[in-house]
């Protein structure tokens, strides 16, 4: 008991219906962690190449954190990998709660499903014995519902991961659900679930998890936890003070760089939230599908959005697993149910900017139905602001929505269509698989009205303010993705104060020289790549390692841990190994790096008219080939060596 | 490291109902057995077996104690910052989190929501990373 990982996985066969548990040697853990690490290490080695998303070959796995049920801080979180439907290549998706620690507990660092069942199932595993049930009663329920039925009948040990509705019906943005209303939504590997009629995985056990130096474990997160009780003024802001400041972001010529610090002030308060307004005033937040700018949605729309309205229906804060900052809440809502998860930042903007909604009630209540829908609120919202471009513009006309005005604003109809790609009914059906897929089915030049990296909907910040989300967004193995990098993360991971080599980014500087394509700014976008991949194998919260490197002390934890004694740089590696075997299994499948380039209305081609992205190009083809030459993957196609790969022990 | 049975045993079995980790099998009225495997050093088995036919993970011999003895999480809510640890690691989820702030601030806090499932194995006391919760032998109310 003197290690922080099980050492065992478990691979499902559900055509089969066999359990197999398999030990995995130390070295591998040694090279990728557990969590996305482990998953990569894997898939990349299991899945046949040109194997079909939703066919039996398909592993997906759920992989909890390697340092997840230590006395770590921030090490909750949990990642859900398969090959995507929604994109053809590598899928992953991350979520926090509690689930996490639970898959640990019963013995395991994983647990991995392959083949597809001939009926809907659910397997239970309790303290490593495992068996697959029935999930008659179950299949059809919302997924909180039948997450509630499930830990009923097992008891306050047991904790279930389980897909909503819309998982069972396949749709290709769906993920799967934990905690009555966390999701891991991305990459559509709820749907993925659903083909194989997997209804839920039960886990409960009281396996216990080891550290190498349990003192030292607890010495460094007491040391964190004076940084993220850190008294900030901004504290004492009101919602409002959030939006100015956004303002002042947009018409400043100086910028500074900027400290976590500030940042988790906004999380203990608001929740992710609390960027609401600050986001849509700076440019940072896409407005009418990519399309419009602040001044589409000014302060005095934006203020019912407010985040300080939000927070006076908050009745209690809501940590996942060894968070002790707690930017989640539980909510009293109005009408049918009673409570709820606060909505995310990325939710509210997606449901509500991204369509021009104003209307927060109407906000809450599609979070709350996506929740239990099981549906990724970001590729759901921007689906919707799709449509609803698609028929400003004529290309679905009222007879083609059943009788729906999708106009900008319209949030009556706006929910209707919620409700249908929930039902998968009608023009519901059609955009239950995405804005990429629906544009394909519609056709009549509907693609233009797309904005997708690879198949998949980016989150609520936008590339034209921030060129790094536009990097990562083109050339992430998961395309669209926000929780890697951007100028803003590697400002506040503050990386170069561990890591020997990074660039640190000057106090002040121009605003213009953010755009301004350079070696340093490769640099800086692949070191987030390698430490959020490496992170997201040690199961931390990005959240939690925005507060900087020094202060929620990541490769020390590591190492008191498991007393290996690695550098950082060391651990940089393994982050740099996750990366290029998850950039390895695309190619494997075939994907072409080039082929997930964000679309070139994000890019900012052609550029915009007015508001805060005003003018703004971001060349990705130049930045995507300067980030290649950085891992040392080939720069005209971002595909990995056999040199590279061997070198990394890959193959 | 694990408990282990001594011939002692009489097979009662009442470390096999009290086991959180299903570590302990045998006949009714026959020596039982702990895998070691399983076994994650609770103790509960050697404060409940009357035969007191258990020894520790060191090897030193368990006495009974009367469960209404038992030393149960007592949590300084001051300290703590609701990061959920302890109740994760309780073997037998006898804690929970509030579904209320406490009084001062809006985090919710942890409780020891069914203390008669407690099992006074102490594990949350050891992993809370901010030594907020501290295991005490219950005082008996006056009357």
């Amino acid at each position: 008991m003197n290690k922080p990982y099980m050492g065992k996985i478990l691979m499902v066969d559900l055509s089969a219906k066999t359990i197999t548990e398999e030990k995995i040697p130390d070295n591998v853990y040694k090279q990728y962690l557990s969590g996305m690490g482990l998953g990569a290490y894997i898939l990349y080695n299991r899945i046949p190449a040109g194997a079909d998303p939703l066919g039996p070959d398909n592993i997906l796995g759920f992989c909890s954190g390697f340092l997840t049920g230590t006395s770590s801080f921030f090490s909750g979180r949990w990642t859900l990998v398969g090959k995507s439907p929604l994109t053809g290549g590598w899928g992953d998706a991350n979520c926090g709660g509690t689930f996490s620690p639970a898959i640990k507990h019963c013995g395991y660092d994983a647990i991995f499903f392959k083949g597809i069942s001939d009926k809907p199932l659910y397997l239970y595993v309790k303290n490593g014995k495992a068996e697959l049930k029935s999930a008659e009663g179950i299949w059809g329920l919302d997924a909180i519902e039948a997450e509630e039925k499930l830990e009923k009948m097992y008891g306050p040990k047991a904790h279930a991961a389980v897909i909503g509705t819309s998982g069972e019906k396949v749709s290709l943005i769906s993920g799967v659900c934990t905690d009555s209303g966390r999701i891991a939504a991305r990459s559509g590997l709820g749907a993925v679930m659903g083909v194989k009629k997997l209804k839920a995985v039960v886990v409960e056990g009281v396996q216990r998890i080891g550290a190498y130096d349990q003192a030292e474990m607890k010495r460094l997160t007491k040391q964190s936890e004076k940084w993220v009780k850190f008294p900030m003024p901004l504290s004492l802001l009101p919602g409002i003070g959030m939006a100015l400041m956004g303002t002042f972001l947009r018409l400043t010529t100086i910028m500074f760089a900027q400290d976590g610090l500030l940042y988790k002030t906004i999380l203990r308060k608001w929740g992710t939230g609390g960027m609401n307004q600050m986001s849509i005033e700076m440019g940072d937040s896409p407005l009418k599908n990519w399309d419009g700018s602040n001044r589409d949605f000014p302060l005095k729309k934006s203020s019912k959005i407010n985040p300080d309205i939000i927070i006076n229906t908050e009745i209690v804060k809501y940590h996942c697993h060894s968070c002790p900052l707690g930017c989640g809440g539980i909510c009293a809502t109005k009408g049918k149910y009673a409570h709820t998860h606060k909505p995310e930042y990325e939710s509210i903007l997606a449901l509500g900017g991204l369509c021009m909604n104003e209307d927060l009630d109407s906000i809450f209540y599609m979070n709350e139905i996506l929740n239990r829908a099981g549906m990724d609120t970001i590729s759901a919202g921007a689906t919707v602001a799709f449509a609803i471009e698609c028929y400003e513009k004529g290309i679905l006309t009222k007879k083609d929505t059943d009788g729906l005005e999708l106009k900008w604003g319209n949030t009556e109809d706006a929910v209707a269509l919620i409700k249908k790609m929930i039902a998968r009914e009608g023009i519901g059906d059609i955009l239950a698989d995405g804005s990429k897929v629906a544009a394909r089915k519609i056709g009549k030049g509907a693609e233009a009205c797309t904005v997708h990296a690879g198949g998949q909907e980016p989150a609520m910040h936008d590339g034209r303010n921030d060129p790094g989300f536009n990097v990562h967004y083109s050339v992430e193995p998961t395309p669209g993705r926000h929780t890697i990098g951007a100028h803003l993360y590697y400002e506040m991971f503050q990386l170069w104060k561990r890591v020997k080599g990074l660039p640190s980014p000057n106090l002040l500087f121009f605003k213009n020289s953010k755009y301004k394509i350079n070696e340093e700014k490769a640099k800086a976008s692949a070191a987030c790549s390698k430490f959020m991949s490496m992170a997201n194998g040690a199961g931390m919260c990005m959240f939690g390692v925005f507060i900087g490197i020094k202060r929620v002390p990541t490769f020390d934890w590591l190492n008191a841990s498991t007393g290996w004694n690695m550098t950082p740089n060391e651990y940089m590696t393994i982050g740099e190994r996750i990366q290029t075997i998850k950039q390895a299994f695309n190619v494997k499948h075939g994907i072409e790096p080039k082929n997930n380039f964000i679309s070139a209305r994000a890019q900012g081609n052609p550029p915009q008219k007015e508001g805060a992205n005003k003018g703004r190009f971001v060349d990705v083809e130049k930045l995507a080939a300067d980030y290649w030459k950085e891992f040392g993957w080939d720069s005209a196609t971002g595909k990995p060596s056999e040199e590279t790969l061997q070198k990394l022990g890959i193959i | 490291m694990s408990y282990t049975i001594t011939e002692k045993c009489n097979g009662c079995g009442a470390c096999v109902r009290i086991c959180p980790a299903d570590a302990i099998t045998g006949e009714k009225k026959k020596i039982h057995a702990i895998d070691v495997a399983l076994c994650i050093e609770c103790g509960a088995c050697g404060r409940v077996c009357p035969q007191s036919s258990l020894l520790d993970e060191k090897g030193a011999p368990c006495a009974m104690i009367k469960r209404s003895e038992w030393p149960k999480p007592e949590i300084t809510v001051k300290t703590c910052v609701a990061c959920g640890i302890c109740i994760d690691t309780c073997p037998v989820g006898c804690l929970a989190m509030s579904e209320h702030p406490r009084s001062k601030g809006v985090d919710p806090f942890p409780c020891l929501k069914d203390a008669k499932a407690c099992i006074g194995c102490g594990f949350c006391c050891a992993e809370c990373p901010m030594d907020a919760i501290v295991m005490s032998k219950p005082v008996k109310e006056k009357k």
